[in-house]
Formats: structure tokens, sequence, C-alpha cells
């Protein structure tokens, strides 16, 4: 129950964030767009998309006509990631190194609570802040697309549970960071190296990582660090393939699962040790 | 009933990421507090109060030694829905109420929602915040947020509760209406520990005090025992007081300060005091009056650290 308080504080807490304004304002602009802009027009020899009044695909048949909406979902799904991540980061860095601040850490841990409760309300309300932002974006989304060409994806909207599970995995390493470092600058760089840089290094390892050396042995330490950390880049290039009705590998995100708790777990404890 | 003890405490900080130096907080600190007392911690800045108080919350860990709350042993996170803390510039998030802060700190300390409820109001009228509950704490003045503290401090109705600085920023009125609380609370049976630096304050309502400094313990005792050990004496007579006793006096090698009609005496004991008296009756003095000047607190609490300086 005191996890269950937390998490409902830290939502208010990233609620009251105007970070987040902008990411909603950002998809609710997007809905305005597909809500007004977006419709179908049956003809003769299929259905036809139409943007603003233009045609956008040829006359299609209802299996085609489900494929390219699906498609049009993926690339929103893949942008509405992005935001997550970008927006996300920036609402949220801050949460757990003010949790952690002198005067505030005082009043939490002289509660019943323990260390690792603390950092796991703190994680979960950043991370049920961004869930409803993306269940927001997705499930209108959805609603607008189903009433306007009468394809309704439950691929597409099962996405909006894992796009918040990719960032709760994402949150496990900006936990790690906030509790080291307890500064909201070294959290924000960190996890942004590791997005787009290490995570990226590795998730594309084949075409350069893997060019710097032939020797077997660096190619298992590459791969080791591969999954060690949440395999970010995989989850989302799966939850497309979810999204596009395409064979889907679970691994990423069981292999995230696990690393995910191996560092939250590390997080809780260089907590539980801190002096304050 | 013993409701904190500590044995043996001690703390060092390690600072700096390569170079750690060591910084002793804490020396072999051994203390025992009686439940149902107002017990306060005196000593200057840095000198481990509150290291003292963070330790026996769990919010740092001792290098060596042992507390206990109301008979548990520490760390313990079950102990601590008994006890209530007032943090020195404790923060809270701006954005909630003062009902809201009582209500979030409420519930974390895990008191039923109906029990968080029934408790705000009168607690908030205790504090004298009750109609600025629904204010944003952000907007709050110190003293506010100290008297918005109290109650937090309050909420899980604590059997013991630590105050570091309560009326830090609080006006002569809110003071002495947060003194008040503070006596009814030990009415109530509860048990305070209290770290402050206004001295005449702690005067006015501690049982017993303890004074540290550089992490050690140097004394404890009641404020009376604190404020009358060396008690000062003060005798009027009818001059002139005769040369020879003067003479005589010194030889006796007591703190004497002379003036017209009245001597002060700095003795250590009544032995002391007798002396001087048959010494004045000896003379012919005639007497008019012997009064025994207390130190206050303060002056108690200096002379102390001045003696453990020349030490």
């Amino acid at each position: 129950m005191k996890i269950l308080t937390l998490v409902a504080h830290t939502f208010r807490e990233g609620v009251a964030k105007a970070t987040l304004w902008v990411l909603a304002g950002i998809s609710t602009l997007i809905l305005i767009l597909v809500a007004f802009g977006f419709s179908t027009e049956t003809t003769a020899n299929g259905i036809v998309l139409m943007l603003f009044g233009n045609a956008t695909s040829p006359p299609l048949e209802s299996s085609q006509l489900a494929q390219a909406i699906a498609t049009m979902q993926a690339t929103l799904a893949r942008g509405l990631m992005g935001g997550v991540f970008l927006f996300g980061l920036f609402a949220t860095a801050g949460i757990i190194p003010e949790a952690l601040e002198k005067g505030i850490v005082d009043l939490y841990l002289s509660k019943p609570i323990a260390r690792w409760e603390l950092l796991a309300g703190k994680s979960l309300g950043a991370v049920s802040v961004m869930l409803a932002n993306i269940l927001y974006f997705v499930g209108a989304l959805w609603l607008v697309v189903g009433l306007k060409a009468g394809v309704w994806s439950l691929q597409f909207l099962a996405s909006a549970l894992l796009m918040a599970f990719v960032f709760a995995c994402f949150y496990s390493i900006v936990s790690l960071l906030a509790v080291v470092s307890r500064n909201i600058g070294i959290v924000i760089i960190g996890a942004f190296l590791y997005l787009f840089v290490v995570g990226a290094a590795l998730e594309t390892r084949a075409l350069g990582l893997y060019l710097l050396s032939g020797s077997a042995a660096y190619r298992t330490v590459i791969d080791g660090l591969y999954y060690i950390f949440p395999q970010l880049a995989g989850m989302q290039n799966q939850i497309t393939a979810l999204i596009l009705d395409q064979e889907t590998d679970w691994i990423p995100f069981v292999q995230s699962l696990a690393s995910s708790g191996v560092i939250f777990a590390g997080a809780a404890a260089v907590l539980h040790r801190k002096d304050f | 009933m013993i409701a904190i003890s500590s044995t043996s405490l001690s703390k060092v900080y390690r600072n700096g990421l390569l170079n750690k130096k060591p910084v002793t907080a804490l020396t072999d600190f051994s203390l025992e507090v009686e439940s149902g007392q107002i017990f306060s911690l005196l000593g200057p800045n840095g000198a481990g109060k509150t290291t003292f108080i963070k330790m026996l919350l769990s919010l740092a860990f001792p290098t060596s030694g042992s507390a206990a709350i109301l008979g548990e042993q520490l760390p313990n996170v079950r102990i601590r829905s008994r006890i209530g803390y007032l943090p020195e510039n404790h923060r809270y998030p701006g954005y909630l109420t003062g009902e809201q802060v009582l209500r979030l700190f409420g519930r974390l300390t895990g008191v039923p929602h109906a029990a968080v409820e029934s408790r705000i109001t009168p607690l908030m009228q205790m504090v004298g915040m009750d109609q600025w509950k629904r204010m944003k704490v952000k907007k709050y003045s110190k003293g506010m947020l100290q008297r918005v503290g109290l109650a937090q401090a309050l909420i899980n109705e604590p059997e013991v509760i630590f105050l570091d600085e309560p009326t830090d920023g609080v006006d002569p009125i809110g003071r002495k209406e947060i003194r008040d609380i503070l006596k009814d609370l030990k009415n109530q049976g509860k048990t305070i520990f209290l770290n402050s630096h206004l001295l005449s304050e702690v005067e006015l309502i501690s049982d017993r005090v303890a004074i540290l400094d550089k992490g050690k313990l140097l004394k404890t005792g009641t404020v009376d025992e604190l404020t009358t050990e060396g008690s000062r004496f003060q005798i009027g007579f009818i001059p002139p007081l005769p040369d020879a006793f003067r003479v005589e006096a010194a030889a006796l090698v007591l703190p004497l300060s002379y003036e017209p009609e009245v001597l002060t005496a700095e003795l250590r004991s009544t032995q002391d005091l007798n002396r001087i008296i048959d010494l004045l009756r000896k003379h012919g003095v005639e007497l008019t009056s012997i009064t025994r000047q207390r130190s206050t607190l303060e002056e108690s609490f200096l002379n102390l650290l001045k003696r453990e300086v020349t030490s």
C-alpha cells in the first residue's frame, strides 16, 4: 500500500511537470490532424485512403487497407516512442534525485518504508506517467482510425503496454544513474549516452563494433554487453513487427526484463547503504 | 522505560571520491532517554547532533556501536511507524497543499485512510494552520512550513518524536505555541527528542539535557543539575568591608568580586559558602542577604565548552 501511495504521489509529481504537457500537446495535435484530415473513400475498385481530401493510396482491398493502416500506426508508434524517450526523460529524470535531496529524503526514510520500496515507488510512478501518455495517444488513435476506417487492430492497442514496458526498462538505467549520482544533469547525459551511443552501437554491432576487431573474444565481450543492457531498439523493432502483424520475437523483451531487473536491483543495493 | 538508547555509537564519514578523508562525526556516544521526557541535545554546529538523530532513524549507518528505540534494535523499518520526525530544513513538494502533505506522509507511515482524514483538521488546528491548509506549501513562510512539519511529524500519533530545530524561523508567539504543544505531548506520555540552538527555549521545556561537542558527549543531566553546578552566590552586606577580610578571603582561592554592598562568589559547594560567611562574621560584617544565582543554560553550556577547549 505504501508503494501505491508513492506511485500515486509520483504520478502527480510527473503530471505537474510542463515537459509532459508538451508531449501530450504534440500527441493531441497529431490526433486532431488524423481525426480531421484522415478519411477513407469507397470506390468501385476498392477503398482509397484520403488525407485532407487528397487520395494517398490506390484503391485497396480490405486486407490491403488493414496493412496500410497498420503501417501508418507503426510509423506513428515509432514517433511516439521517440517522443516518450525524449520528453519522458526530461520530465522524469529529476524524480529520483529530487526524492534523495536533503530535506526530502529525510522525510521519506523516516517513515516505515524500505529504501528499495522508495526506489520502486518512484520508478513505477515515473513509468505510470509515461504509460498514461502512451495510452492516451495509442487509445485515441486506435479509436479514431477504427471509427474512420473500420480497422480495429488489437495489436496496435497492445503495443501501448509494450511501449510502456520499453520505457520501464530504460528507466532502470535512469534509476541506477540517479541513485549513484543524485544529479539530474548526470542522469540526463548518461541516459542519452546510453540511448544514442552505447545502446545504438550495441544494437548495430554487426555493422560497426564487429569491424573494429576480428578477435572472437572481442566479439564475445561486445555480445555480452549487448545482453547485459536492456535491448531498447530490439524491442522497438518487435513492437513494429507486432503492429504490422508480422512474426514477433519475444526474446528481446525477456532479456530486457532480466537485465532491467538486475540493474534495478543494483540501484537498490547502492541506495541500501547510502548515508543521508 | 527507556525510549531511546545508544551504546558506543560512532560515525566516521569518508568524503571525497578518490582520496577519502575520514571525518569523525560521533565518537563512542552512549545515551539513554527515558519515556515520557523532553530530552534535548545541545552542541555547537558540527557537534554531531543531527548525525545522531540520522543514525537513530537509519538515514545514516553507524561505523560502530548500536542503538535501540522503544526496545527495538536498529536498523528497523517497522519501528518507524511509532516515530515522528521533523528534520531541519525539510522541504515538501511545492504543488501539494498543507493538508495533502499530511495525507501523503500519513499514508506513508501506514496510517489507514480514514484515520489520516480524521486527524488532519485537529492537527492543523493544533499548529495554527487550519485556515491555510488548502494553500500550496510553496506559498508558505518558513514559520508556516515549520508548523506543518510539526503536524506531519504527529500524523501517526507517534510514541517518540524527533524534532530538529523545530522553532527555526518561527516568531516568538509561535515559539511559545510550539513549546505549549510539546508540553502537551509530554503530558500525553510521548517522548520528545529535541535538537535546538535556542538554549533559552530548551531550558524552559527540557527534563534532561545532553551536551555534545566534536562528536563527544560532554555532560548529561537535568536542567537544574547543569545550571546549578559551580553556583554563584551574592552576599549583601553593610559596608565597610575590612581590608583584613579581603586578605584572608584571598587565601581561600575562590573567585570573589566586590561591589560597594555586594560580594559575589563563584562557589563549588555549600562548604565554600559557609567558609565565606564565617569569615565575614569573624570580621564583624553585618549581612543583609544571601542569594543563590543560577547560571542560565546558555552560560553553563558555554562554560562547559570553554573548559573543554582549555583542557
